[in-house]
């Protein structure tokens, strides 16, 4: 054991650079790392013996309100997760066994658009995680026992909520929260660890006098959207906190916002639709990338944020990967906000013709005041919210793409504070002539090129997950949970778990045995809905269930 | 549901009557059969409760049906009255409180002019983050309760900014004062804000953990250091509109 151990050591020492963003026995956080990979170091089911893998255990969380969207934290041999309604259980991560459980009060006033909860994290001897009625809740680690709670916002009037999982700094807990679609103004908070006291917020539409209010016309900065609605990324050797913002308000009418005839290839309505890196200490802006100006099309940059160290155009490089709905993908250089690399994902793109070495768009194909315009990618993304994974192994992103195109129909009408501000219908449609709509992709970010896919009949809107064992895992909304070959795309295995896939896999280690947990129960929310009505023979099932699979005990 | 009745047993003019008579179309034209279910809670066609739905998007789906399902337009098959009533319940039954659904967080009472009106916006304004008064006052249905009712509004700005405030104490919690409001203490526990700074925090400390002395270095004249003295004012006046 203890020469293994050593061997660890030095394998883990020789490869730092590259393993930084890699889990091991633990998953800490809700991309695995604060890097965010969603990339476990385990190797011991691997693509020779995936074959074989059972279910060890399962838990049924009993909260059907919504279906189980988080990816689960595991810590010293313990998991945590939290519910759609914000039950919070912490289980013996072996046998799932109940250690303790939270129940946090239903909020007494009614919260509009609330469509679940997408984890907890720990730390500090603390379970932190945001609720629908706009707070963060601090538990005990050991006992659940409630510590402090502080309200971030009034959701009966922004019409906000939290429900991504918050990031954690040294001493920090931050989150963002929801409605960027409404007529809100977009902010990520951050409160002390130990006391839930106000350390910092950032807004993202800057206000009168801060450089970058320019970018609005007149008083839309008021109600201009951008909400960071999903969790960002941590660099602790920059101290940087890295996140994605949501697309600007209105989302499919830009009158109010945009000057006419700006030039729109450059900065507009900063900083929504922008890649942002804050000092951690202080929530100051360190630099900004925006990667769709004037985003008309609600391609909502708030996705997860990828921290790897890559040798890009022949030099190392501290970069970060990040894509938005729209499929775009960047490769910034995240000390300075540089861009490396970018490239489109999708098969299918309307909205503009390509894009230049230096991220401009060409051929943008704006929605127009009373027309009615045929767009793709649609609005629920080329990605949904669910992150990607990376594997330094392979060197690639897997990438769930869905191929969904609206029917886009912009008006104009006014903010009412925390109303709906999209200004659009854009009711989803299937493209013509495919009889595939989503695919599974292995892409390499250094090149910007697909290595591998994976044809998909319906929608695929669970998170991946990859490994040291060279594959790569996910579910569909039939309830399949896969396995592939990280390297080739070759499905290796299948189990079907019961019920749609539209929340996380995690893997972690309990006394050296290997896991693999993944959260099942399909969603209704309205992406999730609107795309069930374009599969009307297809009906998948709800519910709220974690599926562990490992080898047998005999195999290992 | 229980909440609309009593609202419709007391309120003068019942302002609930546009979502009762939508949950009469309801009941009669999407609950039946393998529908929407009572109350929209699903019957076979999908649930429509609790889903994060908004006005716009229930007015559109109930306007133009949904190509390929059992969903069709129901713009020809119901009046115009009745498509209003039952978009606004349906959008009730998604938490979305429009003027006619949800007299609870609109500011009841007479209507409010002139300096009210604008006090009525300081009180909550959104830009102003946790400086508002909303952070630490619920009055109408909107801001974070943590200070009890406003019972009596003070008659002037130095009245304001020379509140007493006696129930604010001081903790002392892991060797560190701070200024507090107590809301319970028992055997669990002792539930407390913390009101070192915006916005309060509430915290649960462990049974004997935590000590109270009367009195406090807290004002409620520097937490209100973010408005001037007119807007005070309006503030005011729209509080003694209101209560």
């Amino acid at each position: 054991m203890l020469v293994i151990f050593l061997q660890f050591l030095l394998t883990a020492g020789c490869a730092l650079a590259q393993d930084s963003g890699a889990t091991h026995a633990d998953w800490p956080h809700y991309g695995g790392s604060e890097f965010s990979w969603r990339y476990s170091a385990l190797d011991q089911i691997n693509a020779s013996n995936v074959r074989s893998l059972t279910p060890a255990w399962l838990f049924q969380t009993g909260d059907y309100a919504e279906n189980l969207q988080a990816t689960p934290i595991v810590q010293n041999g313990v998991m945590y997760i939290i519910t759609a309604r914000a039950r919070v259980f912490a289980l013996d991560a072996a046998t799932g066994r109940e250690i303790w459980n939270y129940r946090y009060p239903d909020p007494a006033r009614s919260v509009p658009g609330f469509v679940g909860n997408r984890g907890v994290e720990v730390g500090d001897g603390k379970v932190f995680f945001g609720t629908k009625d706009n707070s963060v809740v601090a538990l005990d680690q050991k006992t659940g026992r409630l510590v402090w709670r502080v309200s971030v916002d009034d959701a009966q009037q922004c019409r906000c909520n939290i429900s991504a999982a918050p990031l954690l700094t040294r001493d920090k807990v931050i989150v963002g929260g929801t409605n960027g679609d409404g007529a809100h103004r977009g902010y990520i908070t951050a409160f002390d660890m130990k006391t839930g006291r106000l350390a910092w917020r950032w807004w993202v539409i800057p206000g009168p006098g801060e450089k970058g209010h320019e970018t609005w016309k007149g008083d839309s900065w008021r109600f201009g959207g951008g909400a960071p609605w999903l969790t960002g990324s941590y660099d602790p050797a920059l101290n940087l906190v890295y996140w994605g913002t949501g697309n600007a308000a209105a989302d499919f009418y830009d009158a109010e916002r945009v000057e006419k005839g700006a030039d729109k290839s450059k900065d507009l309505n900063l900083y929504t639709a922008s890649v942002v890196a804050l000092d951690a200490n202080t929530g100051k802006l360190r630099w900004h990338h925006q990667e769709v100006h004037d985003d008309i099309w609600d391609y909502d940059s708030a996705y997860e944020v990828l921290l790897m160290d890559r040798e890009i155009h022949g030099r190392m490089r501290q970069a970060l990967v990040h894509m938005n709905k729209s499929g775009l993908t960047s490769v910034l250089d995240r000390t300075t906000g540089e861009l490396l690399n970018v490239f489109n994902v999708p098969d299918l793109h309307t909205w503009m013709t390509g894009v230049t070495e230096d991220g401009k768009i060409v051929g943008r194909m704006e929605p127009v005041l009373g027309k009615t315009m045929y767009v793709c990618p649609s609005a629920a993304g080329a990605k949904s919210w669910n992150s990607m994974a990376y594997s330094p192994q392979t060197g690639y992103l897997y990438i769930p793409v869905n191929e969904l195109c609206a029917d886009v129909t912009p008006n104009n009408n006014p903010p009412e504070e925390g109303q709906n501000y999209m200004n659009g219908d854009f009711p989803i449609k299937l493209p013509a002539g495919r009889s595939t709509y989503s695919h599974l992709d292995a892409w390499d970010p250094a090149t910007g090129k697909r290595a591998w896919t994976y044809p998909y009949k319906y929608v695929l809107l669970a998170s991946m997950l990859a490994t040291a064992g060279d594959l790569v895992f996910t579910g569909n909304p039939e309830g399949d949970f896969w396995a592939f070959d990280a390297k080739t795309g070759d499905k290796l295995w299948s189990y079907q778990t019961g019920a749609g896939h539209r929340g996380a896999s995690v893997s972690y280690a309990v006394n050296g045995r290997q896991y693999i947990a993944t959260t099942t129960g399909w969603h209704t929310s309205v992406v999730g809905g609107a795309v069930q009505a374009l599969f009307p023979d297809q009906d998948w099932r709800l519910g709220s269930t974690l599926v562990v699979f490992a080898l047998p005990e005999a195999s290992r | 549901m229980k909440l609309i009745v009593i609202v419709c047993a007391t309120a003068l003019g019942c302002a609930a009557q546009g979502v009762k008579h939508g949950e009469q179309v309801f009941a009669k034209t999407c609950a039946t059969g393998y529908c929407h279910g009572p109350r929209g809670t699903s019957s076979g066609a999908p649930r429509l409760a609790g889903r994060g739905f908004n006005e716009n998007y229930i007015a559109g789906v109930v306007m133009r049906g949904v190509p390929g399902t059992g969903m069709t337009s129901f713009a020809t098959k119901l009046s115009r009255e009745d498509l209003t009533a039952v978009i606004a319940y349906v959008a009730m039954l998604n938490g979305v409180t429009t003027s006619d659904a949800a007299p609870d967080t609109a500011p009841s009472g007479p209507a409010l002019t002139g300096e009210a009106v604008r006090g009525a916006k300081l009180f909550t304004e959104a830009t102003r983050g946790f400086g508002r008064c909303s952070t630490c006052h619920e009055v109408g249905g909107f801001g974070i309760s943590v200070a009890a009712p406003i019972a009596q509004v003070p008659m002037s700005v130095a009245a304001l900014k020379a509140l007493a405030t006696p129930d604010v104490k001081t903790a002392t919690l892991d060797g560190q004062s701070m200024p507090a409001l107590v809301l319970s203490e028992g055997k669990q526990g002792t539930l407390f804000y913390d009101l070192t700074s915006a916005p309060p925090v509430e915290r649960n400390a462990e049974p004997g953990s935590v000590k109270f002395t009367d009195g406090s270095t807290w004002r409620h004249s520097s937490v209100i250091g973010a408005y001037t003295d007119a807007e005070l004012d309006a503030v005011l006046a729209y509080l003694r509109a209101v209560t």
